[in-house]
């Protein structure tokens, strides 16, 4: 279990469970300092709170769309729960399903256009979910952008060649030389700013937020991800690059079937943790008004006042996304064996 | 008139620039004909890896000419993969494929390079792993055979390319002593059935028994060469004199 085991005297059965209980206590501890600590400063947890911001049942009103009057309500939709109300005016007919229950008026009553008739209720993933879903989102476009950013970079920085070595010299050095945050205002208010007045001057749309979001995060991996996948590749020994050459392999047939197969079992444990990084750094992108995870926990801690529930919560979502990860690593990894 | 040589080497130069330069082939000229084996000795440091990975290109010699089956591999126009193919190379390390099997490790060049279908390319592996005599071990990686074992899988993995000539470069120093003999049989099996083979090697015993001719190498430069017997009994040279006495 332990790196080093057998190099000091054995430890008895006592010892792992006497710290056993020692981590636990410690981690009950914690916490129960934590909910009294919140106590004294008199905050009030309400955690019932919180699960309207993942699902929530909304209530949509059906209006009348013109002049008319009802002129007949029939059962309608499984089990007769619904019932179908048929308006009938000087323009056509139109009708409406809705539940029973939330029926406002009866047969033979006038409606006007925008009049009131009923609602129907259905559920909506919250705007913690929604959230979460669009971190998801861009950080899975930032990696596959990434990764094939990051090979080719990686493997023009081991290339014979000045221009593209330079070049993805030049790169890594300068996108891993300033902070994320500043790279991602210059790509959203520098070089978003040209490309969108540019299309608006030639008469496109606009490209949203997001994709220069994307953008940043992808470049920003790419850099980190080319050093990665150059040390991966240059831990592979040189005697296979000769060997598969002297059999008559081209340079790029010996890559892909020789090097970067048994680089990629090398560079998965630092790549997992560079896009561990990756899917934290996407909490950035609120500052460009994309509603992820963080910038939706921060609205509904301004709507819902209960700050302290709605962050752990974010936390722990963050959690669930990054140990996903890098469990499909470590199961990537024994895979590649 | 003799048959036009196979290997016909003419007067290279190589430097190393490590950052300071080093000569380590020095005018040197050599011709192999078809069949023959040529067996290169000398201390170490003297060149022989080098001169050996000049001919297929593994390092790019600075002057000369290497014509191998009448093309000049230092013209950069010719196609050094297609000679690649035709010269088989076995290293001190092996280098076998560690992510493959030992079938695939034979496979995937029959594939990639010679174009041959899989089934085409498993069956000769197949053959030659019988040959070489571990064709039960196809299914396993590499790492789970011994030093002699894998050396063999090695041999076998050239072979798979029907190369016209094989070169080895120590093929056994990183054996151990009883694994020696299985690799330098398959070798001297390979010898009689008429392979072109330059072999660099400290095995007194193979270089006596198999080679038509043996090569000095000292420095970077071909000090002595001639037949075994002459080789070994009455050397010339003072540094060969010198050299055989240290290790026989
Ligand atoms: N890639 C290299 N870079 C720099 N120097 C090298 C390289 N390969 C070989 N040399 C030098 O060239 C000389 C000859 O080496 P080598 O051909 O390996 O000798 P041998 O195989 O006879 O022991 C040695 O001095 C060695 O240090
Ligand atoms: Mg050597």
């Amino acid at each position: 279990m332990a790196t080093y085991t057998g190099l000091d005297r054995p430890k008895s059965k006592l010892y792992y469970q006497f710290w056993s209980i020692v981590f636990i206590l410690g981690l009950c501890g914690s916490m129960a300092l934590l909910y009294f600590a919140t106590k004294k400063v008199e905050y009030i947890w309400r955690w019932n709170r919180v699960p309207q911001y993942f699902l929530y049942e909304e209530k949509v009103t059906i209006r009348a769309e013109m002049e008319g009057k009802i002129v007949s309500i029939d059962p309608a939709g499984a089990e007769g729960k619904n019932v179908r109300v048929l308006v009938r005016g000087d323009d056509g007919e139109e009708t409406h399903e809705l539940p029973k229950e939330s029926l406002l008026l009866s047969s033979g009553d006038h409606v006007y256009a925008g009049d009131n008739i009923g609602y129907y209720t259905h559920w909506k993933p919250g705007i913690l979910v929604e959230g979460l879903w669009l971190t998801l989102e861009v950080s899975f476009l930032a990696i596959i952008f990434g990764i094939v950013l990051g090979l080719f970079t990686g493997l023009a920085r081991i290339s014979d060649n000045p221009a593209l070595r330079w070049g993805a010299i030049t790169y890594i050095e300068l996108i891993r030389g300033s902070p994320l945050l500043v790279q991602i205002f210059l790509w959203y208010f520098v070089v978003g700013t040209v490309i969108n007045s540019i299309l608006a001057q030639s008469g496109f749309g606009q490209i949203s937020p997001l994709w220069f979001g994307v953008m940043a995060l992808a470049i920003f991996t790419g850099a980190y991800t080319a050093e990665i996948v150059r040390a991966g590749i240059q831990s592979v020994h040189r005697g296979q690059m000769e060997a598969a050459r002297s059999l008559g392999m081209t340079y790029a047939k010996a890559m892909r079937k020789v090097i970067l197969p048994q680089a990629f079992r090398r560079i998965l444990p630092p790549l997992a943790g560079q896009f561990i990084s990756l899917v934290k750094d996407s909490s950035l992108l609120g500052v460009l008004s994309i509603r992820e995870l963080t910038k939706a926990s921060r609205e509904v801690v301004s709507s819902s006042l209960q700050p302290f529930e709605i962050w752990i919560v974010c936390a722990i979502l963050y959690l669930v996304l990054t140990f996903t990860l890098s469990m499909f690593v470590q199961y990537l990894e024994r895979k590649a064996i | 008139m003799q048959t036009p040589p196979i290997i016909d080497v003419q007067s290279i130069d190589k430097f190393f620039y490590t950052p300071e330069r080093l000569q380590a082939l020095n005018r040197v000229s050599c011709s192999v004909a078809p069949g023959e084996v040529v067996v290169i000795i000398g201390p170490s440091g003297s060149g022989k890896s080098t001169f050996l990975r000049c001919l297929n290109r593994l390092e790019y010699a600075d002057s000369g000419h290497i014509i191998i089956d009448g093309v000049d591999i230092l013209d950069p126009k010719c196609d050094i993969n297609a000679i690649r193919a035709e010269v088989g190379m076995v290293f001190q390390s092996f280098n076998l494929f560690p992510h493959k099997t030992v079938l695939d490790n034979l496979t995937m060049a029959q594939m990639t390079v010679r174009g041959r279908s899989k089934q085409e390319a498993e069956a000769k592996g197949m053959a030659l792993l019988e040959k070489v005599g571990i064709a039960e071990k196809f299914a396993v990686k590499p790492d789970q055979l011994s030093g002699g074992q894998q050396q063999r899988v090695a041999i076998a993995r050239s072979l798979a390319m029907d190369p016209k000539i094989m070169l080895f470069d120590e093929p056994t120093s990183a054996l151990d002593p009883e694994m020696v003999g299985e690799v330098l049989d398959v070798m001297k099996n390979l010898a009689r059935e008429g392979m072109t083979m330059v072999v660099v090697t400290h095995e007194m015993g193979f270089a006596r028994e198999v080679a038509d001719r043996v090569l000095f190498m000292d420095k970077g430069e071909i000090l002595e060469q001639g037949a075994p017997e002459h080789f070994f009994t009455a050397p010339t040279h003072e540094r060969t004199k010198e050299f055989l006495g240290q290790i026989l």
